[in-house]
């Protein structure tokens, strides 16, 4: 079975990429300047009390044993302590914070993705017309926007005129994000904005090269309909390079939204990496780009079968006739 | 009523024309046509790209542009379709008109099953439940020979042959039956054997399902084998209509003539027959200009062609619209094509019976080890000086693979080229300069081996500094305009870029820059395959020039077997990777001795319709190249086989002189004793 075969090797290949992508992580933060236990006790520490701690973090040991050790920590759940807050499991924070970025990146998905797709078709199918014009036009004036820029406007109207959102994304102490699920939509709106332009103007171009297709005109000079031709003849095939692009950007929709969620001030998986690096919380660091990473590498993964199960090419091989 | 509709033509076209509106002007693609197709009547529709064929059948199913425009009358069974709304147009197409193009794997949907793209057509148009249309699917495919249709249908496009796909996008158009189906260039991508079938399933089904066709194409053989009728088109017009034979025995317009003799076809031969070829290259057609569209390029024109002209009926039934060319000098019959070809006077130098290039077992695999493709499977060959070896196959047979390995694009998996004494089974990178220059390619699409963000004179230029070693400015000049002047393009085109060129020119460019290193041995994959005829034509004429004036051999590789009979001394055919035959043309085209030559020499379609033969139906298509087999790569497809023997056993080579050898186990006299009829016409048709 070719899918199978697909399957297996595209699996493999995604744990090499995390084995090599968690020793690169580890060692370029091994190589940065400065001492774990000189920064945890502070400059004025001595030498002794340096070198104790050093000694109790298994700092001294070789470079590969403390790889090993991290990262069988990692693969066993246990992300080690936070530096910045003493002693603090990362784990009790780092988990909730995946929960909240998956649940926005989830929302934003349900928000970007239907919208992007059919704006795209209607203005692949409706190409040089004023549809077209005016669904290019938003796109890029929308792609040309920075997060920063249009969360700002949205907060603008939805908060400060129109009082529906918060202005901040702030889940108050004691409860949890699902009480307080209308904090998404903002951060959301705005993740819409980006994606719009880029998913839409992907949907149309692919739009436009497979209505010029021969198949197409085949369908047609069938005397199908044009909605049926569009639908059950071109959406599939037309839909391929998008999922793509979709797929591709599962990764930054889950980790790579440290301006949406700074800006909002969502407590998300973005906002945490960002006061991780300003604190210098070094395993705290190495958690959360190791996880994006793999966030990255699994979407890419997911996206390659979505893309082979839906193309027939892939999923069945060439036969004898 | 009833009566009426039988003697109503099927199709009438009055005044029909097509306009496209560009930025700055107004282009004609369809001018002032009328044509008639009566109830199971075939017209066939002949003429060079670009002159509004295809147009002219999208126009009548109202398939056009946005920006093109019609006027006229198309009638289709007593009714104006040209008066139709879009939503009435559907109730047409597919249903009473169907249509089949060229390139039948892009004209299926990818990700859709055959079977639902069959039965959507009938469910549309005959509102049949799934399950009928499946029945009806499946019934239909068996008409056209499809031995396991209902597996078929569950089946993906890609996962079929390319005949196969054909058989299917047929199937599609026939579906509901249709009164009139078009086929444009149906065959073009396919196969000769393939092509063979296919053509005769067309002119099978039309009686059977009492259709009329429009059979369009570029290859008048081709449309011979179907048409009753033939319109020939150039520039947007009907220029010329009649019976088949008159198209071909009497043509009365010029431009007719000069394309019927500038197609290559049985029985013409370097040797005796310069080709005709057509000066210029087809335009496109402004709506200010008028007159006859042939001016350009016609050797008949005189004052007056200039205006305009009548489409008169010079004979019963034959019309044409030049009443100038023929009326005045030969009343009575035009001159004979076959006696205005011009005789080559016979001193080129006699291939001199020196080797310049042997192969010793030369294998060349693609892929992992186990799905591995034998592309080439094992081919001695040797090559004189002074000659032109013609190499011919289907596709996917090995014969670009040659090419490209004596060419040093591909190293041999195993096996030894030698050159010239020298063993260059190596990348190119590894050859001398010396060899480099002396081996030269020149490839089907010349736009992509022409680098075009530079000039003809820095694509020429570059090869004679690095290989020639000629490092003087002035010299190189001169010599580039030398050989330009010799392929026909003039010092002008000294700064031109490859895509200000046609493809004819860019051919020409190609072949200008080939022969700038003077090479001894020159391999020409496909040259011609992608030039309308009349250019054909005379890059063809371009190429025996240089090869008697330079006395350097070439490797010919086509498919098309008219044009290796015209061009080449020795034969090679090749199937499946391995050698059926070789040997010089005479005894390959005159006695062929393999089952697959004979075969692939009674499917070429002929130009002249006087020529008949029953093509040999192979069946199926040849076996997964990616398994190993023991015996004969034909047996599965073979109409001759001996037995088991050719399952297990590979075929000896058996020599019928010291030139003609093949591959079979065929008893060498069972072949001389049966006369293998495809040869016997080509032979006869010798002049
Ligand atoms: S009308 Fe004149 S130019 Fe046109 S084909 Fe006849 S002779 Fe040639
Ligand atoms: S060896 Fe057998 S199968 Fe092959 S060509 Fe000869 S007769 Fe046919």
């Amino acid at each position: 079975m070719d899918f199978l075969e697909r399957f297996l090797k595209r699996l493999g290949f995604m744990v090499l990429t995390m084995v090599a992508m968690s020793m690169l992580i580890f060692f370029l933060v091994e190589i940065m300047p400065g001492d774990v236990a000189q920064t945890i006790l502070g400059q004025a520490a001595t030498e002794e009390s340096v070198a104790a701690l050093r000694e109790s973090m298994g700092l001294d040991d070789p470079i590969h044993v403390r790889y090993l050790r991290w990262a069988g920590g990692f693969v066993q759940g246990d992300l080690g302590q936070s530096i910045y807050m003493r002693g603090v499991e990362i784990s009790s924070i780092f988990w909730r914070r995946v929960g909240h970025s998956m649940l926005l990146a989830f929302t934003a998905f349900i928000f970007y993705v239907p919208v992007s797709i059919l704006m795209g078709i209607l203005a692949g199918v409706k190409a040089g017309k004023t549809a077209d014009s005016v669904i290019s036009f938003v796109g890029l004036a929308t792609m040309a926007l920075p997060e920063f820029v249009s969360g700002i406007i949205l907060i603008t109207i939805f908060s400060v005129y129109l009082e529906i959102f918060p202005i901040a994304s702030l889940i108050p102490i004691g409860q949890t994000i699902w009480g307080n699920l209308n904090i998404l939509v903002l951060p959301a709106l705005s993740i819409t904005i980006v994606m719009f332009g880029y998913v839409s103007r992907m949907q149309r171009s692919s739009m436009i090269g497979v209505m010029s297709s021969d198949y197409i005109r085949a369908a047609t000079l069938k005397g199908m309909p044009r909605r049926y031709v569009i639908f059950r003849h071109a959406l599939k095939n037309a839909l391929l390079p998008t999922i793509t692009i979709i797929g591709m950007n599962m990764g930054w929709l889950f980790g790579g939204l440290i301006v949406v969620e700074t800006l909002f001030g969502f407590p998300g998986l973005g906002s945490l990496t960002l006061s991780a690096i300003k604190t210098r919380d070094i395993p705290l660091i190495e958690a959360c780009v190791l996880f994006i990473t793999f966030i990255f590498v699994f979407s890419t993964f997911i996206t390659d079968m979505a893309y082979a199960f839906l193309n027939p090419k892939i999923r069945f091989k060439q036969g004898e006739v | 009523m009833k009566n009426k509709q039988k003697t109503m033509p099927v199709l009438e076209i009055n005044n029909l024309n097509v306009e496209y509106k560009t930025l700055t002007d107004r282009i004609v693609a369809v001018k002032d046509i009328s044509l008639k197709v009566g109830r199971k009547e075939a017209l066939g529709i002949i003429g060079e790209s670009g002159c509004g064929k295809s147009t002219l059948t999208y126009a009548i199913v109202d398939y056009l542009p946005k920006n093109g425009s019609r006027s006229g009358e198309v009638i289709f069974m007593g009714e104006n379709l040209l008066e139709k709304s879009p939503k009435e147009m559907e109730s047409y197409r597919g249903n009473r008109i169907a249509m089949v193009y060229q390139n039948p794997y892009s004209s299926l949907n990818p990700s859709l099953t055959i079977g639902f793209q069959l039965e959507e057509v009938t469910m549309f148009h005959q509102k049949f439940s799934r399950s009928k249309a499946r029945e009806a699917a499946i019934e239909t495919l068996t008409d056209l020979y499809m031995g396991d249709a209902a597996g078929i249908i569950e089946r993906y496009p890609h996962q079929i042959s390319g005949g196969m796909q054909q058989r299917v996008c047929i199937a599609m158009a026939l579906l509901c039956k249709p009164d009139l189906m078009i086929l444009d260039e149906p065959t073009t991508a396919l196969d000769v054997t393939t092509e063979a079938v296919i053509l005769d399933i067309i002119g099978e089904l039309k009686e059977k399902y009492n259709m009329s066709l429009i059979y369009i194409s570029h290859d008048i053989g081709v449309v011979n084998k179907v048409a009753d009728r033939i319109a020939v088109m150039y520039r947007g017009e009907v220029v010329e209509t009649s019976s088949q034979e008159a198209i071909f025995n009497d043509p009365l317009h010029p431009y007719t003539r000069a394309l019927i003799s500038c197609m290559p076809r049985a029985g013409v031969v370097k040797e005796t027959v310069r080709l005709n070829t057509i000066p210029g290259y087809v335009t496109r057609r402004s709506a200010a200009e008028t007159g006859c569209p042939f001016v350009p390029r016609c050797d008949k024109k005189r004052p007056g062609c200039e205006d305009r002209y009548g489409f008169t009926e010079r004979k019963s039934g034959h019309f044409t619209a030049c009443d100038r060319a023929y009326a005045e000098d030969v009343p009575e019959r035009p001159v004979q094509i076959k006696k205005k070809e011009v005789k080559l006077p016979d001193n080129g130098p006699a291939p001199e019976h020196r080797t310049i290039l042997q192969l010793d077992k030369i294998y060349r695999y693609f892929g992992p080890p186990g799905k591995r493709i034998r592309a080439v499977d094992g081919v001695d060959l040797t090559l004189d000086r002074n000659s032109v070896l013609g190499v011919v196959g289907e596709s996917g047979c090995g014969k670009s693979t040659i090419g490209n390995t004596v060419g040093g694009l591909l190293r041999p998996t195993s096996g030894k080229i030698i050159f010239d004494g020298t063993d260059i089974s190596v990348s190119w990178r590894k050859r001398s300069p010396e060899t480099l220059r002396e081996i030269q390619l020149i490839f089907q699409n010349p736009g992509r081996s022409l680098n075009p963000s530079f000039t003809l004179e820095a694509i020429i230029g570059r090869p004679m500094k690095k290989l020639l070693g000629i490092n003087s400015g002035e010299e190189r000049k001169k010599r580039i305009v030398d050989i330009l002047k010799k392929v026909d393009l003039g010092e002008e085109y000294l700064y031109r870029r490859p895509r200000q060129l046609s493809g004819g020119e860019m051919q020409r460019a190609a072949v200008a820059r080939a022969f700038s290193i003077s090479p001894n041995l020159l391999i020409c994959d496909e040259p011609t395959s992608a030039l309308d005829a009349s250019v054909q034509a005379s890059v063809l004429n371009l190429l025996v020039d240089l090869q008697k004036e330079s006395g350097a051999s070439y490797i010919f590789i086509s498919h098309d077997l008219n044009v290796i009979n015209y061009l080449s001394d020795m034969i090679m055919v090749m199937y499946l990777g391995r050698i059926c035959e070789y040997g010089e043309k005479h005894e390959v085209v005159g006695s062929p001795c393999h089952p697959y030559t004979e075969a692939l020499l009674s499917a070429v379609p002929d130009v002249d319709p006087s020529i008949k033969k029953e093509a040999i139906r192979l069946e199926g298509s040849p076996p997964d190249p990616t398994i190993k087999i023991k015996g004969c790569p034909f047996a599965g497809r073979c109409h001759r086989k001996v037995g088991t023997v050719c399952d297990t056993t590979p075929p000896p080579k058996v020599d019928f002189s010291e030139t003609h050898f093949s591959y079979c186990h065929i008893k060498p006299a069972k072949i001389e004793k049966k006369v293998m009829q495809a040869g016997e016409v080509m032979r006869t048709q010798e002049i």
